[in-house]
């Protein structure tokens, strides 16, 4: 049980780390279709950067540089272009890939056997650690997961109680009265995704750096989205996000640990369990409060 | 008319600028990018197989990049067509293995192209009635959709549609009578070349010359406005989203009976996300999807011809790098082209002393 829930927390890490970053975007009106190919790059750059340098630190680093570095392309064709954002989201997630499988091959020809680097050392947090049960669930992680509960309250903080709060949500909501007041809502738009890129980048690192070890081109396998889709699930707010992404953590921690077991219940089925459920709470949650200008491209009249 | 065959020459130039960057990239591999282009190039024109290959990878293309472009009409987001797709190929091969000793030919490569639409469009149904009925964001549920399928087919895969051995996870192979026809000698082009060019062409004709397809393009261009005149928008969701549904799942027939004839793990795995690219580029005009698939197809065997080329050792992912990065380009030249005209535009404006 404490097994299940400790991995449930640890699972749901890389998604609430994604969830916020898109939280923070949507907001301004801007989705990140291309979420589930920066995770990719992030776990890939996060792979890269221990194996070459050894040092975890390099690692994360990179995840977050590569991560911003496809945010950068997103943002300039969404933002200064003002293209279609699912499209171009399609499209990055698919050159994600491709830079991904290219690259590795090219640093690392055809390796005879798998490539493996360390993972990161789960910390433990002292005194509140060995607080029964809490503790062990919640404070025996590793440092991206520490990182992820620091962002909770700040990101809640940020979004509501500062004027860069405000103006990001009113960016989503009313672009016009943005621009009238003086601000500039392309660049507050293009900064956002900027930004939502970098912790994008470092979720995806979770999944080579802090948990399996090791890279192939599917081992993001659609979680980008489901960060995506918990943050429509969320109604657009940091404290949706966390309850969305507890459930699909549990989900995603269930689906582990039925694997290794034997159960009545097909594999499948439990693996499919996340996606399920992204279609059952999309169907049946009808008070959505979308941003006004959700994926609208904003154009200056002149 | 003339502003028609600009958009080609836009889509040309970013094809074109497209496959310079993706040559630069193949630097990395300390290979000159022009020769290994021009060997590839070689090996595809002068073999007649190679070149039947780009119409053989080009014909599910057709089909999902159709999924999309048709419920784009409607401003509908169809994300899901690689599990519509794949639906259809559980459909066809179960058909195929279940009536291919006791039909003839014709008849079960008719009921199979008829289930492999219906199992597509069950799917596109459900989604589009998820929209209608409960304003279900159907980018989302499209695209879950997929993941869902595509463990249901592993699940059948590991127990009744399993081979009869029970040793891969994969179907036994469907028999020779179940195959679609080979159409070119020396090659592996068959029937469902033909199939996917015919429903392109089936799908231009229905959104541009009937009622129905009027009503798709008017609820796509405002839905509201179109609720007034009396067209209920409900219904043309469901109905949208049940033929591109259908389109996606009749891949299932020409991969199944055509090219791979069984079903196994990861079929076909990136069709459904291509689509996406290929109707993009088509601008949603189901013709152009016919002549992007065939781009696409031509990319594709393009980047597994330099994969093969000896001593070289250039990777088959070369394929995706490549395509998406035409497909950027491509947007990006949207966009070129987007302030060139308003440039004219206002030119002409002031020139006319506005």
């Amino acid at each position: 049980m404490v097994n299940i829930l400790t991995r449930a927390i640890m699972m749901s890490t890389p998604l609430l780390l994604g969830a916020l970053a898109e939280v923070y975007a949507e907001r301004t009106g801007m989705m990140i279709c291309a979420i589930e190919g920066i995770f990719l790059i992030g776990a890939w750059g996060g792979f890269v950067g221990v194996y070459l340098s050894g040092s975890l630190l390099v690692g994360l680093l990179l995840a977050i540089a590569l991560g911003g570095l496809m945010a950068l392309l997103y943002a300039f064709v969404t933002v200064t272009l003002g293209q279609q954002q699912v499209v171009t989201g399609t499209a990055m997630n698919i050159l994600a890939v491709g830079i991904c499988s290219y690259f590795q091959r090219v640093l690392f020809g055809v390796p005879t056997t798998p490539l493996q680097i360390d993972t990161l050392p789960k910390l433990s947090i002292p005194l509140l650690s060995k607080i029964p049960f809490i503790g062990e669930i919640f404070f025996q992680q590793n440092i991206l997961t520490y990182i992820a509960y620091i962002l909770i309250p700040v990101s809640i903080f940020v979004l509501y109680k500062t004027s860069l709060g405000l103006a990001i949500r009113s960016t989503g909501e009313n672009p016009v009265a943005v621009d009238v007041a003086g601000l500039p809502v392309n660049r507050i738009r293009f900064l956002t995704v900027l930004v939502a890129g970098c912790i994008g980048g470092l979720a995806g690192s979770f999944y080579t750096v802090g948990y399996l070890g090791m890279f192939s081109s599917n081992v993001i396998g659609g979680r980008g989205w489901i960060a995506f889709a918990i943050c429509f699930l969320g109604n657009w707010s940091p404290k949706g996000a966390v309850l969305g992404t507890l459930a699909f953590g549990l989900a995603d921690a269930l689906s582990i640990y039925f694997r290794t077991g034997t159960t009545a219940v097909p594999t499948e089925l439990i693996i499919a369990l996340p996606y399920i459920l992204t279609i059952v709470l999309t169907i049946f949650r009808s008070n959505f409060r979308v941003p006004a200008k959700l994926g609208v491209p904003y154009r200056k009249e002149s | 008319m003339k502003s028609k065959s600009n958009v080609l020459l836009y889509n040309i130039a970013a094809v074109v600028i497209g496959l310079v960057i993706s040559g630069l990239l193949l630097l990395f591999m300390k290979v000159n990018p022009l020769d290994v282009c021009g060997q590839a190039l070689q090996k595809i024109v002068t073999d007649k197989y190679n070149l039947g290959e780009i119409l053989v990878k080009a014909t599910p293309l057709i089909f999902t990049s159709l999924a999309f472009a048709f419920t784009y009409n409607a401003n509908l987001f169809n994300i899901g067509a690689q599990g519509q797709f794949t639906m259809g190929a559980i459909i066809a091969v179960a058909l195929s293995l279940g009536l291919q000793d006791s039909l003839p030919t014709w008849l079960l490569l008719l009921l199979v192209l008829l289930g492999s639409f219906a199992g597509g469009a069950a799917v596109g149904g459900l989604i589009g009635g998820a929209k209608a009925k409960f304003h279900a964001n159907e980018f989302l549920v499209s695209m879950m959709s997929t993941y869902v399928i595509t463990n249901f087919m592993d699940y059948l895969l590991r127990t009744s549609l399993q081979e009869t051995k029970a040793e891969y996870m994969q179907t036994d192979a469907i028999s020779s009578s179940a195959y679609l026809p080979n159409i070119i000698p020396g090659t592996r082009v068959h029937l469902g070349f033909v199939i996917a060019v015919a429903a392109a062409v089936a799908a231009w004709i229905l959104l541009n010359k009937t009622q129905l397809g009027f009503q798709i393009r008017a609820v796509g261009k405002n839905a509201d406005a179109s609720r007034l005149g009396g067209i209920s928008s409900g219904k043309i969701y469901v109905i949208s989203f049940m033929i591109a549904g259908g389109l996606a799942g009749m891949a299932g027939l020409t991969e199944i009976n055509g090219v791979q004839h069984m079903l196994l793990r990861d079929f076909n795995a990136s069709i459904g996300s291509y689509g996406i690219g290929i109707a993009i580029l088509a601008n949603g005009n189901p013709l152009g999807c016919i002549f992007a698939s065939l781009l696409f197809g031509f990319l594709n065997v393009m980047g597994t011809t330099m994969g093969r080329l000896p001593g070289l050792n250039i990777p088959a992912s070369i394929i995706e790098l490549i395509e998406g990065v035409v497909m950027i380009c491509v947007i990006i030249s949207y966009a070129v082209r987007y302030a060139m005209d308003t440039k004219k535009k206002k030119a002409m404006m002031r020139k006319a002393g506005v």
